[in-house]
């Protein structure tokens, strides 16, 4: 590869998206460039026009952000919450949650680190620029799984007694434990 | 132009997807089918390809597996059963919009 401006766009891709990612669009670029030399336009002007015809840089990136395996799995993930929420408030209130003997750090853990997960799959649910931050759900992903898991296992032990209600909201958890498991393998990049 | 724009981005799937009926194409050459396809108007920047095809293959439609050229790796995709049964749905459904938008059109002239 001879031309620096070449050369500073795939910098720039392996900067800022997975290496796979990167590779893949390189190759792209490298091939528009060549087209070009092939057709006997200069280095520099060849070069230049890749560059356009491929789109810029910032957009490009935009683009493979906008349609991150990550994203799309973070708005679904994030999108079950209201749903198994509601139905653990409503199960939580009736069975008259507040009387049972779970420890109070216990349970500020939970709230803790279910808030610090729902607050990085928002992030990779809004990202539009950075690709990095898409991957968040990566890591927010199995904290989902292990809450939603943790949530059952406690109201199994604590609960006085098994209600339809804390049936119908562990049976949400357990549903959403499967589309995480299922969604997670997805994230992968190839 | 960029309404043009618009309204291509909204069948751009269905148009990556026709792109592959006739067998395994990489990026650059899915872009170009499509430009000599369309006598040079669907002209879409490269860079917005790639992306495209890889939403498509996570969702099932294309199945993309890596070779070598030109002593660099390169992605090439194809499409799967289910990105062919897509195909014949999307072509169907734009043959009956496209009759029902020409009769309503060619009455009104």
């Amino acid at each position: 590869m001879t031309s620096p401006l070449i050369a500073g766009y795939v910098s720039g891709l392996r900067r800022q998206l997975p290496a796979a990612v990167a590779e893949e669009a390189a190759d792209g670029l490298i091939e528009t460039y060549e087209q070009h030399l092939a057709r006997g336009t200069g280095q520099h002007e060849a070069a230049r026009a890749a560059v356009a015809e491929f789109g810029d840089l910032a957009m490009v990136v935009g683009e493979f952000t906008r349609q991150a395996p990550g994203r799309r799995a973070a708005r679904m993930l994030l999108a079950t919450g209201p749903v198994v929420g509601a139905c653990w408030a409503a199960a939580l209130i009736s069975g008259r949650a507040w009387t049972w003997q779970v420890p109070a750090a216990a349970r500020l853990s939970f709230g803790a680190v279910l808030l610090l997960a729902v607050t990085a799959l928002a992030a990779a649910a809004t990202s539009r620029r950075s690709y990095r931050r898409t991957r968040l759900t990566a890591a927010a992903g199995p904290v989902i799984v292990i809450l939603d898991a943790a949530a059952v296992a406690a109201v199994s032990l604590a609960a006085p007694a098994l209600t339809a209600g804390l049936g119908i909201a562990a049976a949400a958890s357990l549903g959403r434990i499967v589309l995480t498991a299922w969604t997670l393998p997805r994230l992968a990049v190839r | 132009m960029r309404a043009e724009a618009q309204v291509l981005k909204g069948h751009l799937d269905t148009l990556l997807l026709a792109s592959l009926a006739s067998g395994p194409r990489h990026g650059y050459a899915v872009k170009e089918a499509l430009r000599a396809g369309s006598g040079a108007r669907f002209d879409l920047p490269t860079g917005t390809i790639y992306p495209a095809l890889r939403r498509l293959e996570a969702a099932g439609l294309v199945k993309g597996t890596w070779a070598e050229a030109g002593g660099r790796r390169r992605r090439i995709y194809e499409l799967t059963p289910a990105g062919h049964q897509r195909l014949s749905r999307d072509r169907a459904s734009w043959r009956d919009f496209a009759a029902a938008m020409s009769a309503i059109l060619e009455a009104a002239r």
